[in-house]
């Protein structure tokens, strides 16, 4: 039986479902051999910003309990180094790109977004409303309905490219922020970003990473955005949503679906195993196999309660 | 923005067999990985390793390679572990003649080109002396000068002693080796000896080094007071091995956040930020 792996994340159609998320792949290119960006549904990339940004101090990244907490403070090239050195071969390769856009005020995301309305060959952009890691911007666009609805009321009258909102897990009310994000335009969700976290040296009595606290991603999260899919899909039926948070495997994948995704990212498995996303494809492709599902778009939703 | 692939020599995901492991010390231990594939590496490079299924803990461990041969079709990998975590304690209890997954080799190596007219100065503390033996052994292969200095915590933490001076002979080099608690070699930090030689009038064209930061500072300032050519291979907490992750930032002179798994991790002294030399 021919498995159809193709779905759609509102207009746009992709092979698969199967996404790299940003800030674990990269700007598309680094992990050729392993995973070459055409062959997933999409490449979400790092975060990018006007202008490049340094980062945070290090130690940004400790390692806990089936899981990993990072502060890396969104470190980035920039859109305009991203657009003439990584996008003409993402390009030609025939990768879809989705650009993950932050600025720390408003007009700083209708730059990036600007700069990319003048390049071919990009297939959207996600808005980054919720980095735990950085003092402005951000997060505090994320947890408050009605700037975010501003925000990416901006944002949707800048571009007619698909528009995703990124919503973090740490807002008060997460429907809430869903629904500013579409009343501003939105045309997809993606949830969700990681869960801030932190971790203490008990040695030496001082929090482990330089920023104190991150984010924390990994498999710990997936019981906790799959509720989250789950329930802003129960409550905005019809709006399309990618999922991520801790998927692993092609199962992991067949259960976001389920709770109401169209399509899935793949992000600290990346670390584990610079081949997961392919990997994790073909597991999708083999469980659709043995469970006769012809078309992976028939999950989306599917789950049944009681 | 990097672009990998291009590099020097291909990295690779290989499922390697445990061929062998014996305890280097009371924390340390050898592990020889075996594979019929191919794997090259120059000193300095790196692997991240697999240790144990499961999610806990999630992520490879980023290991020093000490040393790698390709013999009848089979490649054997070297590397030595302290035990300092969960992690490193499942490899340390992991079966011989089990397999793990190897990605590598990784990142750059320390250049071991002769300088004229010297010779190179080797520096170890610790577990920081797989890349510094690997150096030592290929530089003796290629007979090129050097001494090694050897540093641990006592002597029951001084690793592969014998190859370490069979390799220094070879090249009619010393073996220099101390102890924090001087209860072997020469009484004190490996820096110290290496700085006692250095007031004596030794020359040294290249230092290569690894060790524990603190180790790492010292020798920095040393180089920089002295304006000697050092590198070191640093470690810093490493999710991915590959550029991805940007966990293990390295900060430059010139401020920015470098990637010590594609950048490193070896850098040279001179490009290092001030906090290497408090």
């Amino acid at each position: 039986m021919s498995i159809r792996l193709d779905t759609t994340v509102g207009a746009l159609k992709l092979a698969n479902p199967v996404l790299a998320a940003s800030g674990t792949f990269g700007y598309g290119l680094d992990l050729l051999e392993f995973c070459p960006p055409e062959s997933l549904g999409a490449i979400v990339t790092k975060g990018l910003s006007p202008r490049p940004r340094r980062g945070n101090p290090t130690p940004r990244i400790v390692e806990t309990a089936a899981g990993m907490i990072n502060a890396i403070g969104l470190q980035n090239v920039g859109v305009e180094a991203f657009c003439r050195e990584a996008l003409p071969e993402l390009r030609a390769r025939g990768a879809v790109v989705v650009v993950n856009v932050f600025g720390e005020r408003m007009e700083e995301y209708l730059e990036v977004i600007g700069r990319c309305e003048g390049e071919d060959g990009l297939a959207g952009y996600e808005l980054n409303v919720s980095c735990p890691n950085v003092t402005a911007g951000g997060m505090e666009f994320g947890h408050d309905p009605a700037p975010l609805e501003r925000l990416t009321a901006m944002c949707r009258a800048a571009t007619r490219r698909p528009l995703w909102v990124k919503l973090s897990p740490n807002a008060p009310d997460l429907v809430a922020t869903a629904r500013a994000a579409l009343a501003g335009g939105a045309d997809a969700l993606t949830l969700i970003n990681t869960m801030r976290a932190m971790a203490i040296d008990a040695d030496a009595r001082r929090p482990v990473l330089a920023n104190g606290c991150g984010g924390l991603s990994g498999p710990a999260i997936k019981p906790i955005a799959l509720r989250m899919v789950w329930e802003v899909h129960k409550a905005l039926p019809g709006v399309p949503i990618v999922g991520i948070g801790g998927i692993e495997t092609g199962r992991d994948v067949v259960e976001f679906l389920l709770a109401g995704a169209s399509a899935v990212q793949i992000g600290t498995a990346i670390f584990r195993d610079p081949v997961a996303p392919l990997r994790i494809v073909a597991e999708l492709e083999s469980f659709c196999e043995e469970h006769e599902v012809a078309h992976v778009a028939e999950l989306t939703g599917g789950l049944q309660w009681r | 923005m990097t672009h990998n692939g291009g590099g020097m020599i291909a990295r690779r995901d290989l499922t390697v067999r445990i061929a062998a492991r014996t305890d280097l010390s009371p924390t340390c231990f050898r592990f020889i990985l075996e594979t019929a594939e191919e794997i090259a590496a120059v000193p300095g490079q790196f692997g991240m390793v697999t240790c144990g299924a499961g999610f806990d803990p999630l992520l490879r461990r980023a290991l020093s390679i000490a040393g790698v041969a390709r013999r009848e079709g089979v490649t054997r990998v070297e590397l030595m572990v302290k035990e300092v975590g969960r992690g490193t304690n499942l490899l340390r209890h992991a079966t011989v003649g089990s397999t793990l997954r190897l990605l590598a080799p990784l990142g750059n190596g320390f250049t071991l080109a002769p300088v004229e007219g010297t010779c190179l100065g080797l520096v170890a503390g610790g577990i920081g002396l797989p890349p510094v033996l690997f150096a030592a052994e290929r530089l003796a292969a290629r007979n090129v000068a050097f001494d090694l200095y050897v540093g641990a915590a006592s002597g029951g933490e001084l690793l592969d002693v014998e190859r370490c001076r069979a390799a220094a002979i070879a090249v009619g080099g010393d073996l220099v080796l101390t102890t924090d608690d001087g209860s072997a070699g020469e009484h004190g930090f490996v820096t110290a000896a290496l700085q006692r030689r250095l007031d004596g009038g030794q020359r040294y064209g290249r230092l290569l080094a690894c060790g524990p930061n603190p180790m790492l500072a010292a020798l920095t300032r040393l180089a920089r007071e002295r304006a000697l050519a050092a590198e070191l291979s640093l470690e810093e907490p490493m999710a991915c091995g590959v550029g991805v992750c940007l966990g293990c930032v390295v900060e430059l002179e010139d401020g920015r956040y470098v990637a010590s798994c594609k950048e490193g991790p070896v850098f040279s002294v001179d490009r290092l930020a001030a906090r290497w030399w408090p």
